[in-house]
């Protein structure tokens, strides 16, 4: 079994004026594909950094990245840009839903940029919405729904892609205790169902809790846990 | 508000002083922005609905196979990008509106005085004023001697088929009902000139002619001319005037001579002028009856009166080409042909364009200065709206840029936002300006009544097709640096706790 996501000698600063700042160091990481990956640490230790790097949102300073078949450490800002459309769902802390699109508009708003027939569009939209249990609110608009709704509504349009994974930045962050349990269980179906393969920033121990594998970061650097996911955990 | 040759002949325009002239211009700003912004508010409803519209269009287009419909449903975004804040929205469409509308009325302006000043080629009205006074005041016979010179030196082909046809004298007469107190309200402005010179068109630039006073209009007018050839104390005074002083056709009265002391004219007022036409606070009478007037005067005191032997202030002829003219004035510059006083001789386009001589900084910072600062300020209303509009939605295009869109689509969503705006903008403000004097023009035909205003506004018909250009090329400046800027949001910033 080979990994979905080979993190190979990462290395990413940013510079500011002069000041260069180094947020994460000499970093090694696998994730293998199905896995549901928690990463945690102190705020400022680079885990947001890290979790744009692998989907593509930004480029290492040092080191390459790979994603299913593509390095996508050497890809262009616009190839990037194509290639996040298919591989990658994100899911955000504050849900970033377009005010002004219902749920069903918002979830097929990423499908637009594919060539899908109509009818096909349609019914990726339909099934990602009733997979979150929100096959009764398509016409809603983000305004109409709750917090955990609209993060359900966000899951549904990371995944109406079919991505090769899923990220997500503190997804439980903005939500209430029942609404986080609801948006974990979610994500924990889309794995053991799905086969999806996850990667999840959090703060939150119980929400770690749910992953098969945590990994730890500190000062841009991965502390304690195995880099190198253990198969047995895997199952 | 053109000079009229009256104003030419009577007085210098250089004595209408900056002061005045800067007052009326800040006077006529405001009136035409407070109107504008009323004309904005009023069509407000009919902006949103022409948006409201053009979105179910595309929405209707949404359903169609794709890509059309892929890229309805994101122009179906651009569209609800802009009612997400109605009042901002809102603001800006009447601000466009705003600065539309007085670069359509400045336009308006500067084209209406280009094609005044321009020659035509063709039948040409050429006057023949006085060389160097202003007033222009010649002798009684230079009008036949004019005749004569016509007849004598110039070649059959440069003469007008009918001299008499194509000629007019003008006298200048100013009258008053109280002499002793000379006010706007008791006072008149006449033309005496022979009644015919109506009818054979050569009142034309005066606005009496077919095209600006409709079929109608000019039946009447000819009927008024009947009634005039009557009877040599027959006059015609414009509505706007009549209604000053007070009177009404059918009316006599008893004018004092102001420019002719001494001399008093017993009118009967058998017709009027249009009201807003360019006779309107004008009146005309037979130049015979000047004449009999001061024949008058001579068997009454015995004498000449003092200003007989200069009573015609200007001739107007109409040539039939420009060669024609100029070897006309040729003829006439002679010294041989008038002396005492000397005259000269100028195309009517020439005549309004020396008027305008004192004015031509002006209409030159209205062309170079103010209508381009129109323009940038179009642009910065549409710029700060837009740049607003996208701090407003930084993450949200972050976000769309984290799904896979393009930096151009990101940027061609914000720029199609700024084009619709100002689009609709530059075309409901041009039409309402252009199309909306017509409508009142024929609704008030149909009920009968006369508004001034409107029965001379005629704008330029190239403003209906440069309105919604213009709104399109200022959305697309206006919006070019927010646009810029959306391209460039980099995504890993905005979700990234930067310290
Ligand atoms: N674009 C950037 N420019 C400069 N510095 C940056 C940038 N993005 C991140 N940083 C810096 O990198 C460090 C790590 O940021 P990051 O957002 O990855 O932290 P984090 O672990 O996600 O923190 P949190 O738990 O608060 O979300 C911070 O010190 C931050 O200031
Ligand atoms: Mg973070």
């Amino acid at each position: 079994m080979s990994a979905i996501v080979e993190v190979r000698d990462l290395y990413k600063s940013f510079s500011r004026g002069d000041e260069k700042i180094d947020v994460l160091m000499d970093l090694t990481l696998d994730v293998q594909e199905g896995e549901f990956l928690a990463l945690m640490g102190p705020s400022g230790s680079g885990k947001t950094t890290l979790l744009n790097l692998i989907a593509g949102l930004d480029s290492p300073t040092e080191g390459t990245i790979r994603v299913g078949d593509q390095i996508i450490s050497e890809k262009s800002e616009s190839e990037l840009a194509r290639w996040r459309t298919r591989n990658v769902g994100f899911v955000f802390q504050f849900y970033n839903l377009l005010p002004v699109l219902t749920a069903y508009e918002n979830v097929e708003l990423p499908l637009l940029l594919l060539q899908l027939s109509k009818a096909q569009r349609k019914k990726q939209v339909e099934n990602a919405l009733s997979l979150v249990g929100l096959g009764d609110r398509m016409t809603h608009r983000p305004g109409q729904l709750s917090g955990g709704q609209c993060q359900r509504v966000g899951i549904a349009r990371a995944i109406v892609t079919d991505p090769t994974i899923v990220v997500c930045d503190e997804p439980t962050g903005a939500l209430d205790a029942k609404s986080a349990n609801d948006a974990l269980n979610l994500l924990g179906l889309l794995r053991s169902e799905l086969g999806k393969t996850i990667l999840m920033v959090t703060h939150d121990p119980h929400a770690a809790e749910r992953a098969q594998r945590i990994v730890q970061l500190e000062k841009g650097r991965l502390v304690g846990g195995n880099p190198l996911p253990a198969l047995a955990r895997l199952n | 508000m053109f000079p009229n040759a009256a104003q030419y002949g009577q007085s210098a325009p250089v004595e209408t002083s900056l002061i005045e002239l800067a007052l009326y211009g800040t006077v006529a700003l405001i009136g035409a922005i407070f109107f504008l912004t009323i004309l904005a508010i009023i069509t407000l409803p009919l902006f949103f609905g022409a948006m409201y519209l053009m979105e179910l269009v595309i929405r209707g287009f949404q359903n169609l196979v794709d890509p059309v419909g892929k890229y309805a449903k994101l122009a179906g975004l651009v569209f609800r990008s802009l009612r997400r804040n109605l009042l901002r929205t809102a603001l800006t469409y009447i601000a466009l509106f705003v600065l539309t509308g007085m670069l359509t009325m400045l336009y308006g302006v500067i084209t209406t005085i280009g094609k005044m000043t321009t020659d035509q080629e063709n039948s040409q009205l050429v006057i023949m004023s006085e060389k160097f006074g202003i007033p222009s005041m010649m002798k009684p016979g230079y009008a036949a001697n004019l005749k004569g010179l016509m007849r004598d030196k110039l070649p059959k082909e440069m003469q007008p088929a009918d001299i008499d046809q194509n000629f007019m004298t003008w006298s200048f007469v100013g009258g008053t009902l109280d002499p002793a107190k000379m006010t706007q309200e008791n006072s008149l402005f006449l033309f005496a000139l022979d009644p015919d010179a109506v009818t054979n068109g050569m009142m034309k630039e005066q606005g009496l002619n077919p095209e600006d006073l409709g079929e109608d209009g000019w039946a009447e007018m000819m009927r008024i001319i009947d009634l005039v050839k009557q009877d040599k104390r027959n006059i015609v005074v414009g509505a706007d005037r009549l209604e000053k002083i007070g009177k009404k056709v059918g009316d006599e009265m008893k004018l004092f001579g102001t420019n002719y002391k001494d001399i008093e004219f017993e009118c009967k007022i058998v017709g009027a002028f249009p009201p807003g036409s360019r006779m309107g606070m004008n009146a005309a009478m037979r130049f015979d009856y000047l004449i009999a007037k001061l024949d008058d005067y001579r068997a009454r005191t015995g004498k000449d009166h003092p200003v007989a032997d200069r009573c015609l202030n200007l001739v107007w002829v109409r040539m039939p080409n420009k060669a024609a003219y100029q070897q006309l004035a040729a003829v006439v510059a002679e010294p041989s042909s008038f002396s005492n006083p000397a005259t000269k001789m100028e195309t009517f386009s020439a005549a309004i364009g020396s008027f305008l001589e004192p004015f031509k900084d002006i209409f030159w910072g209205l062309k170079v200065l103010i209508m381009p600062a129109i323009v940038v300020i179009m642009c910065l209303v549409i710029g700060i709206t837009i740049t607003i509009g996208v701090r407003e939605r930084w993450t949200e295009m972050a976000v769309m840029k984290v799904m896979g869109f393009q930096p151009w689509q990101i940027m061609t969503m914000i720029v199609s936002e700024a084009m619709l705006i100002g689009t609709f903008g530059g075309m409901l403000s041009t039409w309402a300006v252009y199309f909306l004097p017509m409508a009142i023009r024929s609704i008030t035909k149909a009920i009968g009544v006369k508004f001034a205003f409107f029965d001379t506004f005629h704008s330029p018909w190239e403003i209906v097709l440069y309105g919604p250009l213009l709104g399109i090329l200022v959305g697309l400046i206006g919006s070019a640096l927010p646009a810029w800027n959306a391209r460039k949001v980099k995504v890993s910033e905005v979700f990234a706790t930067v310290a």
